[in-house]
Order: structure tokens, then C-alpha cells, then sequence
């Protein structure tokens, strides 16, 4: 009764789809009794939390799926106050400091300390320790990440970590030291179709057409949820699911697209002007701004000539790192836009345009 | 006035018998009216009062026309000079001449003057004023003699009597012709020439001071305006305040003027008080809005009560000081009436935010009614405010006077003409023996642009050094004189089009100094103290120049300038390396050199990136509110979409895609005649909406129309540029109208269920409700029928049973009938039901609230 996406989450190991030895592994970790904190990383909608969810039912049984969703307040030492939503059960609890920006660190102190220093109060739980899954965990501060060091060693006893991040890069060594890294690459578009056949299997509807299902595995580019959530569009749009359907695009990347084009078309003050509008379009849609300069690029490369592609990407990497350093995201991304523009401008023309002015 | 100047009343006391007791003092001419008001004697108080308006008349309004004003002209130069001497020596010649012929002409002269001034109020001296039976005979009855010092004796007019005899048309004609005896144009020049002879000796007065006066003394203090006239600058502005201070006469003093037009009547409240209470005085500083503050409040006989920065200035300053300042007075000995300046108020705090702010209290001040009980005056229980209050700030628009703006009579003042104020410095060169070019003059003026007291400063700093007034000293002393207050869009102004010939001569640049243009710049965009805005104004106007640029060099290293600006500003916030402070002026002052450019239009007031900022916190809002609309609903489902509701993957997957989701192709048709492959879409759609709490809500629209509305109004994620994307159908009011009227049966039905049985809701919170149970539930629409429900519940029941029901502890426990007379067993591990046809239902929970009595028979 709820979307696919969610009521055909696997709950337990057993009913996982795809990366098989990483749920035999998993199980037997969860057996063997001693369970390390841990690091799940891997991209976005490979099912790195399906897997951490699975993996705690493994641990703890069917009370881990009993949740309650709390609202928990913390003070800055400035005084202000932060929300952070906590899901928890009786013997875990999940975290997503990046709620909180800058201040993760006062939620990492408080919170992990406060359930590190009591001890698990049911007899019957298999495990003495809690488990706590901090989400995001490569958006947490490098205050944060210190914050957590020291508790992951010292309340060992009581308290396992699960980080679910997308890359450890952004991850300080000691933190990857102290966890079993588990790596959730992103399902082949066979596994994803083996999925959605499945999820149809379950609704009692047939596919007759394959190749719809294959196009939309492969426009999802390894992120199940996207594929699932594209699925039940649409099959609520079209119904049959046959003849020739398009496969709807979130409407920001088709807008980033149109502005790619616009790029390669012409190459004038006006039309960075143009840009620029539909840039601030794409920001105020609270688009990240990393991802709008990340398939814009993408979708330029795609229309420019072989040679003039490992620079535009070149740049769009320098524009993205000075972005990630700045507070005017804008900025940068129109420079990147005239730096592409007078490229392809000066490729096209194949001579210096600098003294014509 | 000290002193050195005794009035010696001609007999005063056969003069005026025995009630004679406040003239046979010195007095200075403000003291007159209170100390008048308070004598007994109508008679003193009528005179003094005349002798008051003249006064003002004469300084107000600068226009003579007989002799027997030139002589009170005297009078009030000799109330307000310091010297006798000089009194003496031009008072006389025109007092005689006038004292002689005033008894002969007095009857026509109020006439004349009226004729002349139209709108010039004059009181009529009542009959009573001089009994002609309380004066000697000897004397005329209307001068009074006084002695100076060396005894010689000065006639003083009294006011004139008007007499309102009945006069004849003959006797009027004979008025007329000899009015015209002297023509008109001789009577104003003579009004000048006077005008002009007192003005030159006023002004020569300062020099015998200065050459007596330590020299230690600011330039500003010493030539600081003393009198009215001496005000440079707008005479209309003067004027105005003057009028607003004046307006207050009737209300402090309690006198009416004569005659009045009915505008200033109807501009008065019930306390006589002007409409506006309070008035705010702005302007650029150095321009002498305190010294007219001042000026204008002594002029019209008011004690000042001044408050300005220095001063602690918090709400109950207003309670403690100010109040019983305005109603009592401020000095002790005193008593005139208290005015209140407010100076620098817009620095004082709690304009906006506080409640119990010192605006906020001052504003108040001018309303109610405090219930203190008056000293003076007549018993009265509630005493308003009745003492004007200034108010001079030199931001008319800061944020501390939101609350003051609506309710003050406003006054700009503007910047005087710069001849004026050459004149002016040219005349105090003079007098303090400093040479000075008047080009130089001149320069200076517009490099303080206006600014007097900067001006002052400079030229003493000048004669310190003993130097003459030439341009490069001029431009030497003034170094850094102006830098501040300059606004954001003159500062992008600067950057985007060359100095003006006519500034780059007030600054006193060459051509060379012109190319030199870093420091400069980079000094205006530093004095802006908004470098932000000034980089984001840079950014947005940079564009819209039509500049050919073939290889858009220039547009690149603008780019790159903003760039590495943004890079260096965000170090400096994210590490707290304010020392980097100091460079960022100088990453915008190369959009000078790429950008500058003569004649074109005025960089406008960069508004984009607002727009964009506004725009973008509404969005957030809405992912706001559906973040915590999937929470919540995930408390509902065990937890079930809270993997949406994190930041990346809501607005790039689960925004655009719910919207697709939930705009299925329904044909608007009614609930009976829907085809079964629609219901079942239908039905899904409604439950979706439902689990993830999305609503239709029926509004009206701003034409009057019904319409359904989203909320929380997801839609926004899939409208860019104002358009829905292209394959979204429209939902339109009577397909929105059939799944709002489906959500609303369902949540009926469910609530029902809620009611029925306690437990699934409380099952449906923990999270385990069975995984079995259809998702596309068709039994739910049709909740209504018996047989679906009785059938689910069963299941449900059924699901219950194979779990093992604990207790409080976690210990299990076994069905109570068994469990009653057995000890609870530790096993986790339950011993198998009796027999399977028994089912039983145990009340999960640690609510009794809503426990159900059960008979044994349905056990078995």
C-alpha cells in the first residue's frame, strides 16, 4: 500500500537479489557473535541500507523492525537548538547528522555518548551492545568525525557503529581504520531487471514488453531506487506498460540538458545571460549545485567533439572543487559556462579570436 | 546678554505704581515671557508678549519699514549682543528721531505694515495695555526711556497701540495718499540697506571676539551660528523647522497668534499640539542640523534638553530623565519650557525588534497619557506630552527609526549651495588672517561635499601649520576625509564607469592619477563595507554590458576574478582567517579596467540574486514540509519512507518522480462508472496519497474558482520557468475532486477500523504489520463491507498467534488462562497451542485503557 520501492524491500539476507557473497558474509558476521563497526559505502540506490537493515534483522531478529521515530532535541553551546529526528528501536537507533550542518558534531558527542554509557536493559537481546547507523556519514564534519573516533574505541563494549556513506574519501583515516569496510557496488542492469520483474511478479501484472524494463535499467545507471521509482510512474501513467513509452527523466536533469545545449548553440554575451537564469532556476529548485555542473558537463560532452572533452571536464572539476571552497555557488558555475563557451568557440573557429577585439 | 548692560526704566516705580517688581531687573529677552507669564499683571504680560513678536517678526521674517521698528530692532540687538557700547552709539541717532515722530504717526503705522505683509499676524494691544491715567504726562505714551550706562537715555517704542475707531472713507484716502509718499521700491531698499548694515555688524561681531577669545578654541565652536539669521544653508528648511517649533506655541505657552489661517487650525489637536509630535531632522553630517536644532529652539524660548549618543539611551532613560525633564524642566532656576533633542537617534537601539526599545518608549511617549500628577498648572490628573521633541539622525532610513518614521514630521536637509559656503569660509579666512585662494576654497568645499565642520577643521589644521589656503595644501589636509557612507550602487557605479571629469576635478586628479586607478577603487569598495554585495552586484551587471567580446577574454577573467573572490571569502568564513579580509577589495577592482566605460546607463540595484534567494527558501520549504510529511507518515508505516526523506535523494529522485506517481491519467468521471483497469489505478493512487499524507485541498482561487490544491505542494519540484513538464497530465478539478473524495472515504474507513480495533493501529505504529497484506489492497475502498474486514482480521489474528506474546519484561507469556496457575516460564521458546482451532487474542501493549471483556466460551 505504499510505493514499490519500500514494500518490496528485501527484509532479511534471504531475500536480497543480487551481490550474494556479500550477504553470506554478512550472515556470517552477524553468527559469529563479535560484530566490528562497520563501514557500508558504494553509490547511491545500490542498497547499501536495504543491506543494513538486513543485516541488523540478521543480528538482532524481528525487533529490530519494531521503530519508533523520535525527535530529539540538542543544544549548541550557543544556545541554539537542534532537531534531529532519531529511528529507533530497542536495539538500535539511526541518525542522519547532516540534518544538522554544521553542529553534527554536538549530536555525535551527545547522542553516541549517551546510549555508549548504558547498557542494554533487555535479557533476552541477542547482543549486549546497541547498534547506532549514522547515515551520510561523508557530509559529517571533521569535528564530527574526531568526535567519533575516540567514542568508537571507547565504548566498543556497549555501542557498534554502522557508517553508510557514499565514497570514504571524505572519511578520516583513523575513523576507516577502526571499521570493516563493506563496499555495495551497484547493480548490473540484468540484476535490476531480475528486481523489477519480480516486483511485478508480486503486483500480478505481466511484462510483455522486456525492452521497457531494460530501458529503464539502463537509464537508472545503477541506482535501483530511481529505477523503481520510474517503474511505478510509469505503469501509474501508461497502465500497460507497452508500445512506445518514453521513459520519464526527473524534470531538473532535462532542464540541465536544455541548458547544455543552449552552451553548445551559441556562444554570445547574451546567451550567458540566458544561461545564468536558468541557472538560478535550476538553484532555487534547491538543486546541489555539484550535480547541476556535473550533468550539464555531461550533457556537453556529449554534443562536442572528441578533443574538446577531457577539457571541459578538466574545468568542470576546477570550477567544482573552487565551488565546494565558496558560498556563491552562481559564480562559479557561469564561469565554468564561459570557460566551456570560449573553448568551443576558439575549437570551432580554430584560431585565436584575441585580436579581433 | 550679561550684565554689562543695565536697563534703567525711567522712574519705574512712578511709572508703573506698585506692581513694577520684574522690569527693575536686568533681563535678558527670553526671560521676559515666562517670568511675565507668571506676574499677575495683564498689563506687563500684553507688553512683553508685543515686544516678543516683534522680535521674532524682525528675525523671522527680516522686513522693517518705519523707524519705529528700526529703534526695536536695536532693542533686540542690544537683548541679545554682548556689546554696550555699540548699542549706544547706533542706537541713538535713530532713536530720537523716532521716538519724536512715532507720536505723531502712530495711529497709521499698524496699517501700513499690514498692507506691506498680508499674512503677518500683529496682536493688538488691547486698550488696557497703557492706561493713559497710570502713565506721566510729560512722557509720550509710547516709548519708554531708558539709561545706559553713561547716562544717556534711549527711547524704546512700546507697541503701537491699534486703535479700531470707527474711521471714515475720507479719512482712509487720507491714509492712502500718505502712504504713497514714499514709493515702494525706496521703502524696500531701505528695509534692505538696514537689513544689510545690521547683518555686516553682526558679523564683524565674532572677529573682536575671536581676537579676545583664547585661540585654543575650535574653529567650529567659535563660528558656530548663534542667532537665526546667521544660519547658512536652506532658508526654507529653517523656515520649517522654525513653523513646526512655532506650531507648539499654543499648546506650551498658551498664547494664540493674531491671525491664523485655518490649515494651522485644523493641523492642531485637542492639546493645541501639532498633528506631528515629534520632528526628525536628517542629513549628511556637518551640515548644522543640531546647530539649527538649537538655534531654533533658544529663538522661540525654549530650555534645550539634549540627548544624544553620549548618553545612555535605553527605555527607562525615557521614564527616568526624559519625562520629568519635559514636564518640569531641565535645569533648576530655570523657567522656560524644556525642549527634547533626540540627537543621533539613529544610533539608538530597540527601533525595531524590542518592544521596550528607547524609540519604541519615545513613541509612546507622544500617545498616552501618564497619569503623574502636574506640578504646574492647573490640576490636572492626566498630562499628555506636552513639550515638542527633535529628533536628528542622519540615516532617514535606518532600521531603529521603522517605528518613528510614520509618526514625525520629517525635514531633509540637504547639502548648501557651494558659494555660500565658500562665502562663509572665505569671511572666516578673513577674519583669522588666513590667506586663502577661493579656488581653493572652493575645492575644498567639494571634497567635503558640504560638509562645513569638515571644512572648519581642515582650515584650522591649515592655519596650525601656518600655511596658506592653496589646492595642494587643500588637497593635502583633506586626505581621507570622506571615504565613508558611500552607497553600494556608487560604489559599482565607480567600478563600471570612469570618473566624471567634473569629480575627478573635485578630487584634484591628473591624467596620471586617473590611470592609477587600484588604490583608489579599491579604497571605495573597502569604504562600502559590503564587499559581498558589491562582488554579487559586479556579477550581475557584468552580463548586460553588450561588449563585444569575440573570444570572451574578458568575460573569463571576470570569472576568474569572481571565482577566486568567492574561493578566498569562503576560506576566510569556513577558517576563521580574517586577515584575508583585507584582499578581497582588491579582487573586484579589476572589473574596472575589463568593464569601465563612459555613457553608459547607471548600474542598477542587483535584485537577481535576492529573487533567487527568496525563490530558493520557499522551495525549501516545501521540501521541508514534505520531508516531514514522509517522516511522519513514516511513523504510520514503521518507519517505511524515511529513506526518502534525505537531502539528495528527495530532490533529485523522489520529488520528481512522486509527481509522476501521483498524475495517472484518470478520466473525470463519476465514482460509478469508472471502468475496473481506472478503479484500480484509482485505488492505488488513493493509497499512495494516503500513506505518504498527500492531500488535495480545496481552495478558492483569486478569480473566485474553486480549485484543489497539493499539499504540501510538490508540484513546485516539477514547474521550471513557470511550466509543468511536458509528460505530467494535468490533473484537472473533477479528476482531483474524485481522488479527494476517495482520500476522505478512505481516511473515514480507516478511522473506523482505528476504533475497532486498537491494536492494528497500535501494530500499524510498531511496524510490524504483516508484509502479506496486499498492496494494492482493493479490500480497502470497499472497507465497508463486513466480509473484508471479518476476512482481514482474521488474517491478522492469524499472524498474531505465531508470535510469541511477552510481557512487560520480555518474559513470554502463555494464554491467562494457562499462565494463572503456572509460574511463568524463562523458555523463549513457547509450548505449542492446545489445539489449533482455539485462537486466542492477547492485548498486546502496555495500554489497559482499552481492554476488552472476553468470555471464556470464546476461548474454546
Amino acid at each position: 500500500m505504499s510505493l514499490w520501492v519500500d514494500c518490496y524491500r528485501p527484509k532479511s539476507l534471504d531475500e536480497l537479489h543480487y551481490h550474494d557473497g556479500l550477504s553470506a558474509r554478512l550472515r556470517s558476521l552477524a553468527a559469529s557473535g563479535d560484530f566490528p563497526h562497520m563501514l557500508f559505502y558504494g553509490p547511491s540506490g545500490a542498497g547499501k541500507k536495504t543491506r543494513i537493515a538486513c543485516t541488523l534483522k540478521e543480528l538482532f531478529g524481528k525487533g529490530v523492525e519494531k521503530l519508533k521515530i523520535d525527535q530529539r532535541v540538542f543544544l549548541t553551546p550557543s544556545r541554539r537548538k537542534l532537531d534531529v529526528n532519531v529511528v529507533q528501536s530497542n536495539f538500535h537507533l539511526e541518525i542522519t547528522p547532516s540534518e544538522v550542518g554544521n553542529y553534527d558534531r554536538v549530536v555525535i558527542q551527545e547522542l553516541l555518548k549517551e546510549i555508549a554509557q548504558t547498557q542494554q536493559v533487555d535479557i533476552n537481546a541477542r547482543h549486549r551492545f546497541k547498534v547506532v547507523v549514522i547515515n551520510e556519514a561523508d557530509s559529517l564534519s571533521r569535528d564530527a568525525q574526531a568526535a567519533l573516533r575516540r567514542t568508537m574505541e571507547k565504548y566498543m563494549s556497549n555501542m557498534r557503529i554502522i557508517l553508510c556513506a557514499n565514497s570514504t574519501s571524505k572519511l578520516i583515516a583513523p575513523i576507516k581504520s577502526r571499521c570493516l569496510l563493506v563496499r555495495v557496488a551497484a547493480p548490473t542492469e540484468e540484476e535490476m531487471v531480475t528486481v523489477m520483474k519480480h516486483v511485478a511478479s508480486r503486483q500480478n501484472f505481466r511484462i510483455d514488453d522486456e525492452s521497457v524494463i531494460q530501458e529503464i535499467a539502463q537509464d537508472a545507471e545503477g541506482n535501483l531506487r530511481k529505477a523503481l521509482l520510474v517503474f511505478e510512474a510509469l505503469k501509474m501513467q501508461t497502465g500497460s506498460l507497452t508500445g512506445p513509452i518514453t521513459i520519464a527523466k526527473p524534470d531538473w536533469e532535462t532542464y540541465c540538458h536544455k541548458v547544455g545545449d543552449m552552451i553548445v548553440q551559441e556562444q554570445s554575451p547574451q546567451r550567458v545571460m540566458d544561461v545564468r537564469t536558468k541557472l538560478y532556476e535550476l538553484l532555487s529548485h534547491c538543486i546541489p549545485p555539484t550535480v547541476i555542473l556535473k550533468t550539464i558537463a555531461a550533457r556537453v560532452c556529449e554534443k562536442v567533439d572528441e578533443s574538446l572533452k577531457p577539457e571541459i571536464m578538466h574545468w568542470a572539476a576546477v570550477y567544482e572543487v573552487r565551488m565546494r571552497v565558496g558560498n556563491k555557488k552562481i559564480f562559479h558555475l557561469e564561469a565554468w559556462v564561459v570557460k566551456v563557451m570560449s573553448l568551443y568557440k576558439h575549437f570551432f573557429y580554430g584560431i585565436d579570436m584575441g585580436s579581433f577585439d | 546678554m550679561d550684565a554689562s548692560i543695565q536697563f534703567a526704566f525711567g522712574e519705574p516705580s512712578a511709572l508703573l505704581g506698585g506692581s513694577s517688581g520684574p522690569l527693575d531687573e536686568p533681563m535678558e529677552a527670553e526671560e521676559f515671557i515666562p517670568e511675565f507669564k507668571q506676574a499677575e499683571n495683564g498689563l506687563l504680560v500684553e507688553r512683553e508678549e508685543t515686544a516678543q513678536e516683534e522680535l521674532l517678526r524682525i528675525t523671522q521674517d527680516e522686513e522693517m519699514i518705519d523707524f519705529g521698528e528700526s529703534t526695536l530692532l536695536n532693542e533686540s540687538s542690544i537683548f541679545e549682543s554682548d556689546s554696550t557700547i555699540r548699542v549706544d552709539t547706533e542706537s541713538q541717532p535713530h532713536t530720537n528721531p523716532s521716538a519724536n515722530s512715532q507720536s505723531q504717526d502712530d495711529p497709521e503705522l499698524p496699517d501700513v505694515r499690514d498692507l506691506l505683509q498680508p499674512y503677518k499676524k500683529t496682536t493688538p494691544a488691547p486698550e488696557a495695555a497703557n492706561p493713559p491715567s497710570a502713565l506721566p504726562s510729560y512722557r509720550s505714551p509710547f516709548s519708554i526711556r531708558a539709561t545706559t550706562f553713561d547716562g544717556r537715555s534711549v527711547y524704546i517704542r512700546k507697541k503701537p497701540k491699534k486703535f479700531s475707531m470707527p474711521s471714515t472713507s475720507a479719512s482712509r484716502r487720507e491714509r492712502v495718499a500718505g502712504l504713497l509718499d514714499i514709493p515702494i521700491h525706496r521703502l524696500m531698499d531701505e528695509i534692505s540697506l538696514n537689513e544689510a548694515r545690521r547683518i555686516s555688524r553682526e558679523e564683524s561681531q565674532p572677529e573682536v571676539e575671536a581676537s579676545q577669545s583664547t585661540e585654543s578654541a575650535l574653529w567650529v565652536d567659535r563660528y558656530r551660528p548663534q542667532r537665526y539669521i546667521d544660519l547658512l544653508g536652506d532658508d526654507r528648511l529653517h523656515r520649517d523647522v522654525m513653523s513646526w517649533v512655532k506650531e507648539w506655541d499654543y499648546c506650551v505657552f498658551g498664547k494664540k497668534k493674531g491671525k491664523k489661517r485655518a490649515r494651522d487650525e485644523e493641523n492642531l489637536d485637542e492639546y493645541h499640539r501639532p498633528k506631528e509630535k515629534i520632528l526628525l531632522i536628517s542629513g549628511p553630517p556637518g551640515l548644522g542640523k543640531t546647530t539649527l536644532a538649537h538655534i531654533v529652539a533658544k529663538q522661540a524660548g525654549y530650555n534645550i534638553f539634549e540627548v544624544n549618543a553620549s548618553d545612555a539611551r535605553s527605555a527607562q532613560i525615557v521614564d527616568e530623565r526624559i519625562r520629568p525633564a519635559l514636564e518640569s524642566g531641565a535645569t533648576v532656576g530655570s523657567s522656560k519650557p524644556t525642549l527634547l533633542v533626540v540627537d543621533e537617534i539613529d544610533g539608538a537601539t530597540g527601533g525595531t525588534d524590542s518592544s521596550a526599545g528607547f524609540i519604541q518608549k519615545l513613541v509612546q511617549l507622544t500617545y498616552d497619557r501618564p497619569k503623574k500628577k502636574v506640578k504646574r498648572g492647573e490640576p490636572q490628573t492626566h498630562r499628555p506630552l506636552l513639550r515638542p521633541i527633535v529628533c536628528i539622525c542622519n540615516d532617514l532610513y535606518a532600521s531603529a527609526l521603522v517605528k518613528l518614521r510614520p509618526i514625525a514630521r520629517i525635514v531633509r536637509f540637504n547639502r548648501p549651495n557651494d558659494y555660500r559656503l565658500v562665502n562663509r569660509l572665505r569671511e572666516i579666512c578673513e577674519i583669522e588672517g588666513l590667506r586663502a585662494q577661493s579656488r581653493a576654497l572652493t575645492t575644498l568645499v567639494g571634497l567635503a561635499q558640504g560638509d562645513l565642520r569638515g571644512c572648519l577643521n581642515t582650515l584650522q589644521l591649515i592655519k596650525a601649520r601656518n600655511e596658506e589656503v592653496t589646492e595642494a595644501v587643500v588637497r593635502g589636509a583633506t586626505a581621507g576625509m570622506k571615504e565613508s557612507e558611500v552607497s553600494q550602487t556608487a560604489v559599482l557605479n565607480d567600478l563600471f564607469a570612469p570618473l566624471s571629469h567634473r569629480r575627478a576635478k573635485e578630487l584634484g586628479l591628473g591624467e596620471e592619477d586617473l590611470a592609477r586607478y587600484v588604490n583608489r577603487l579599491s579604497h571605495t569598495v573597502e569604504a562600502s563595507g559590503a564587499t559581498d554585495r558589491i562582488a554579487t552586484g559586479c556579477f550581475e551587471h557584468y552580463a548586460t554590458l553588450r561588449r563585444h567580446d569575440a573570444s570572451f577574454a574578458r568575460y573569463l577573467s571576470a570569472g576568474e576574478w569572481l571565482t577566486t573572490y568567492d574561493v578566498f571569502s569562503g576560506e576566510m568564513r569556513a577558517e576563521r582567517e580574517y586577515a584575508l579580509l583585507q584582499y578581497l577589495p582588491y579582487l573586484l577592482v579589476p572589473f574596472y579596467p575589463l568593464f569601465q566605460e563612459r555613457g553608459l546607463p547607471k548600474v542598477e540595484r542587483p535584485t537577481a540574486d535576492w529573487e533567487n534567494f527568496k525563490q530558493k527558501r520557499v522551495n525549501e520549504e516545501v521540501y521541508k514540509s514534505l520531508s516531514k510529511c514522509l517522516l511522519t507518515a513514516g511513523t504510520r508505516h514503521g518507519g517505511a519512507f524515511r529513506h526518502f526523506a534525505i537531502d539528495g535523494v528527495l530532490q533529485l529522485e523522489f520529488a520528481p518522480m512522486i509527481n509522476r506517481i501521483i498524475s495517472p491519467p484518470l478520466r473525470p468521471v463519476n465514482k460509478q462508472v469508472v471502468k475496473p483497469e481506472e478503479r484500480a489505478t484509482l485505488t492505488r493512487l488513493v493509497d499512495i496519497m494516503v500513506a505518504l499524507e498527500l492531500r488535495f485541498v480545496q481552495e478558492r482561487a483569486e478569480d473566485g474558482q474553486l480549485m484543489y490544491r497539493l499539499d504540501p505542494p510538490v508540484d513546485a519540484f516539477v514547474t521550471y520557468d513557470g511550466k509543468r513538464a511536458a509528460d505530467i497530465t494535468v490533473s484537472r478539478y473533477a479528476t482531483r475532486h474524485l481522488v479527494a473524495a476517495e482520500i476522505d472515504a478512505q481516511l473515514i474507513t480507516k478511522q473506523a477500523e482505528a476504533m475497532d480495533r486498537p491494536k492494528a493501529i497500535a501494530h500499524a505504529f510498531f511496524g510490524d504489520g504483516d508484509p502479506d497484506e496486499p498492496v494494492g489492497g482493493e479490500g480497502k475502498l470497499m472497507a465497508a463491507d463486513p466480509i473484508a474486514r471479518a476476512t482481514k482480521r482474521a488474517r491478522h489474528e492469524q499472524v498474531l498467534e505465531e508470535k510469541v506474546p511477552t510481557d512487560f519484561f520480555g518474559r513470554p507469556i502463555l494464554a491467562k488462562k494457562t499462565s494463572a496457575n503456572k509460574p511463568a516460564s524463562r523458555s523463549a521458546k513457547p509450548p505449542p497451542p492446545p489445539k489449533p482451532a482455539v485462537s486466542y487474542r492477547f492485548n498486546e501493549g502496555n495500554s489497559a485503557a482499552v481492554r476488552k471483556p472476553v468470555k471464556v466460551s470464546a476461548f474454546l
